[in-house]
């Protein structure tokens, strides 16, 4: 099973950018298609499902004490249903780790949700999107599609979780909006994709929390994607976030910005991603904080062993913390910072395919992470030299994922900005850990 | 494996490039250093290494100073100095147990308790005996539902001859921030009058005098509450007499002046607290409100520091001297004697306003000679000036060596 699959539509004939993006919305929506009808259950229910057992040990993980942890992570179902296939489609991903990991996974560097140096559980809902697409033109490519639901604001790469790493990089704050109320319009035609949505600004507080009514859609992000042969994608997106640390709005805003090149071989057996992300905190129209990340990663396959290596070079806020020393205030007190830390971090890791079918997969593998980190403000309220007990963390994790139907998957994209169009389905190709 | 050809990858690259520089860009932040006052006298200072500080508070030759945050140890200590000499002592230290940072610190009016805020999590105050002021012995610690996440400051005062704590307690999600009024008549077992939802998105700070109370509620401003001075609300029902919100908002702290030379009690000083980092930079201003009429305050200047920003306060009334914490700043003594609200063109800024730093209001300034400062606030003794300074501990100042004119 694939989740990217989708049916072809016959084209439509060419009409102008402006009726296209107004009146392709409508149709696509009410429309019936003619192959709706010939849908069978089979086409019509995909189902995915994911699990990664892992031990992790950080040395040292805070105060100079090395810590050694086990989780069963990212457990997520994915279901889409598209009975009237593009015209009409419902996408979820359920993800568990909201009883997985409460307390956080140990991920030195990251921030986030009130967590530091320890990942958050996502939420439980974490995709829940209904997705109506017309394609129009000759080649099955282009089209208009509208989505709307919780999920992903258009803005920055994918999801880390689509990625090669267990480990998320640590910009995933900088270069993700995700778990939002969303309402995005996207256009494709030719080697351009253009999305624009509006969303609620606030984060997630955590597993079990709903997007906060008062806040729909006082956000909004638009993305640009060009993509000139089919596999390699460039994509430039901004974002204009209010207040997301504070529910009740008043906080600090943020404006994103975020530009990549990915890179991926026909067969699904190499990949590339090199993205520069970086956020602007404002008060008002005053810009007070600025976090910019560049990260570069690799994964290539040979056979049934796999490797990856990622360096990413990421500014970091640190905040005052609780007595838990991985957590922090949400939201926080005022609108000051104790300070900003650089990290850099190397990842490598090396996995193999166990058992590779085109539904079931198990991938043993193992990640080593070394970060260093510096004060970019002096002086300051943090002194992570200080605080860590040394000048850098050594991570090691070895674990196995276990996934079903969960080939090849991306995040972070719906409807026609999805950049595989439906001729590029490559049953039985699916790249682990991806 | 198929590859992308290399040289459609690299031909790319510039694309990508292209976008990066584009989105590009940064500035930095200058800090203009002070100037236009005479530098108050630095007498000695008491060194905090392992843990941030926070608030102080003075009675006697006896100092306490708070910790904040995560150093090389917890901000979860107090330290007890001794400040009989030009340089604070530390005599002991009490470690609170559960919490992360300890804000505001504040003696009784009697010199008989001691009661500390507590962050995070759950919020609290602890109450202390003070009949050995070198050896704090715990009565007790209040909390409850009401005082989770944090009590970010907590202002003791007396209304109607009864102490009371007032809490401004951090907003968490899904629970706003909110004001709690506690009654310490029985200091090893306070009671709950009072408590509502207040401040946007905080209630960051109150005052109480003359059985008024003032909040200091971020971007909603200032609002003034009669508890009992006006005769219409009292503790457990405060009634709101007037409001304003100051320019900018971040309404942080206020005081309210009462001149003892004219008895006037016309202005209050709300300090704003904007984005900073700790030990490297501050903003915010001191907002000058006339409260001649309670009903309708009015702001009518501010003070200004570029590159810093303004917390506490500590007044010398009888001299008309505001003494501010500025944080990276240091300290700054500002005239406020006379009518604030009348200036020549050349110091008053567009929106009518008369800014007191063009007025020449500045009259001294401390710790601009010790080097790297962030101070977090100051009391004045009547003798002498204190500082507690997060990134070295408790310094000694002289007073502004002249009568403003």
């Amino acid at each position: 099973m694939n989740l990217s699959s989708i049916i072809e539509r016959p084209p439509n004939r060419a009409r102008s950018f402006y009726s296209i993006v107004v009146t392709g919305i409508m149709v696509a929506l009410f429309a019936p298609h003619p192959l709706a009808a010939q849908s069978r259950i089979r086409d019509a229910v995909e189902i995915g499902a994911q699990a990664i057992g892992v031990v992790t040990r950080e040395s040292p993980a805070i105060r100079g004490k090395d810590l050694t942890e086990g989780y069963l992570t990212q457990p997520a179902i994915m279901l889409t249903i598209a009975p009237w296939g593009e015209t009409l489609a419902l996408r979820t991903t359920v993800n568990f780790e909201g009883a997985t990991i409460e307390r956080g996974e140990l991920n030195a560097g990251i921030a986030g949700e009130g967590y530091i140096d320890r990942r958050h559980p996502h939420m439980y809902l974490h995709e829940l999107l209904l997705t109506s697409a017309r394609r129009f033109g000759g080649s099955g490519v282009n089209g208009v599609s509208f989505t709307v639901g919780k999920g992903f604001a258009p803005f920055g790469t994918d999801d880390p979780m689509a990625r090669p790493f267990e480990k998320y990089p640590i910009n995933h704050h900088l270069a993700q909006i995700l778990e939002r109320a969303v309402a995005i319009g996207a256009l494709r035609t030719g080697s351009w994709i253009f999305e624009a949505g509006m969303f609620n600004g606030d984060e997630p507080t955590g597993p079990g929390d709903t997007p906060n009514r008062k806040r729909y859609w006082d956000s909004w992000s638009g993305r640009a994607t060009f993509v000139p042969w089919p596999q390699g994608e460039f994509q430039a997106s901004y974002a204009r976030v209010k207040s997301p640390e504070n529910p009740t709005g008043g906080g600090v805003d943020q404006r994103k910005r975020s530009a990549s090149a990915r890179l991926e071989d026909v067969q699904h057996s190499g990949y590339a991603l090199i993205e520069w992300a970086r956020t602007d905190d404002y008060v008002g129209s005053a810009r007070t904080f600025s976090f910019t990340s560049w990260l570069a990663e690799t994964w290539a396959r040979y056979d049934r062993i796999n490797g990856a290596l990622r360096l990413e070079r990421t500014d970091r806020p640190d905040e005052a913390r609780q007595v838990d020393e991985f957590r922090t205030p949400v939201p926080a007190t005022d609108l000051s910072i104790a300070g900003r830390s650089r990290w850099t971090i190397i990842t490598a890791r090396l996995a193999a395919d166990l058992l590779n079918t085109e539904s079931l997969s198990l991938e043993p593998f193992a990640e080593v992470a070394r970060a260093r980190f510096v004060p970019t403000l002096r002086p300051s309220g943090f002194d992570p030299r200080q605080f860590y007990g040394a000048d850098r963390i050594w991570s090691v994790s070895v674990g196995a994922r276990l996934s079903f139907g969960m080939s090849h998957m991306r995040m972070g994209r719906y409807g026609v900005a999805a950049a595989a169009p439906a001729q590029m389905k490559m049953p039985g190709m699916h790249m682990p850990g991806m | 494996m198929q590859l992308i050809p290399l040289y459609r990858f690299l031909r790319a690259l510039p694309v990508a490039g292209v976008f990066a520089l584009a989105f590009a860009c940064d500035s930095s932040k200058t800090i203009t250093p002070p100037r236009g006052s005479q530098p108050l006298a630095t007498l000695g200072g008491g060194a905090v290494t392992e843990r941030f500080s926070a608030e102080l508070a003075v009675r006697g030759d006896i100092a306490y100073t708070t910790t904040w945050g995560n150093r090389s140890a917890l901000g979860n200590a107090i330290k007890i100095w001794n400040v009989a000499g030009n340089s604070p002592e530390l005599v002991d230290s009490v470690i609170v147990q559960n919490a992360s940072t300890l804000g505001d610190i504040q003696v009784s009016d009697d010199g008989q308790l001691l009661i500390v805020a507590t962050e995070f999590s759950s919020g609290s105050i602890v109450v202390y005996s003070l009949a050995d002021p070198l050896k704090p012995q715990l009565l007790s610690r209040y909390t409850s539902a009401l005082t989770d996440p944090g009590v970010h400051t907590a202002e003791v005062q007396r209304v109607d001859g009864k102490l009371y704590a007032f809490l401004c307690i951090d907003p968490r999600s899904g629970n706003p921030a909110r004001l709690v009024i506690v009654d310490l008549s029985d200091p090893a077992a306070p009671t709950q009058v009072f408590s509502a939802v207040m401040g946007n998105p905080f209630v960051h700070d109150v005052y109480v005098r003359d059985g008024m109370l003032i909040t200091a509620l971020w971007d909603a401003g200032i609002k003034i509450w009669d508890i009992g001075g006006a005769g219409q609300g009292t503790v457990a029902n405060p009634v709101a007499i007037g409001s304003i919100v100051t320019r900018g908002g971040e309404a942080h702290n206020v005081w309210w002046f009462h001149n003892q030379v004219t008895g006037e009690k016309r202005y209050v000083f709300v300090g704003q607290e904007g984005p900073g980092s700790v030990g490297t930079f501050s903003s915010g201003d001191i907002h000058v409100v006339d409260v001649s009429e309670l009903s309708k305050p009015i702001e009518v200047a501010f003070y200004t520091l570029p590159g810093a920003g303004t917390h506490n306060f500590s007044v010398d009334e009888a001299r008309g001297i505001l003494y501010a914490a500025y944080y990276n700043g240091g300290v700054r003594a500002i005239d406020v004697t006379g009518d604030l609200s009348s200036c020549d063109a050349a110091a008053k800024s567009s929106d009518g306003r008369c800014d007191l730093g063009k007025m020449g209001r500045e009259r001294g300034h401390g710790l601009g000679d010790v080097g790297p400062v962030y101070v977090w606030g100051v009391q004045y003794t009547g003798t002498n000036v204190y500082a507690s300074d997060m990134l070295n501990g408790l310094w000694k100042l002289g007073v502004v060596a002249f009568p403003p004119d």
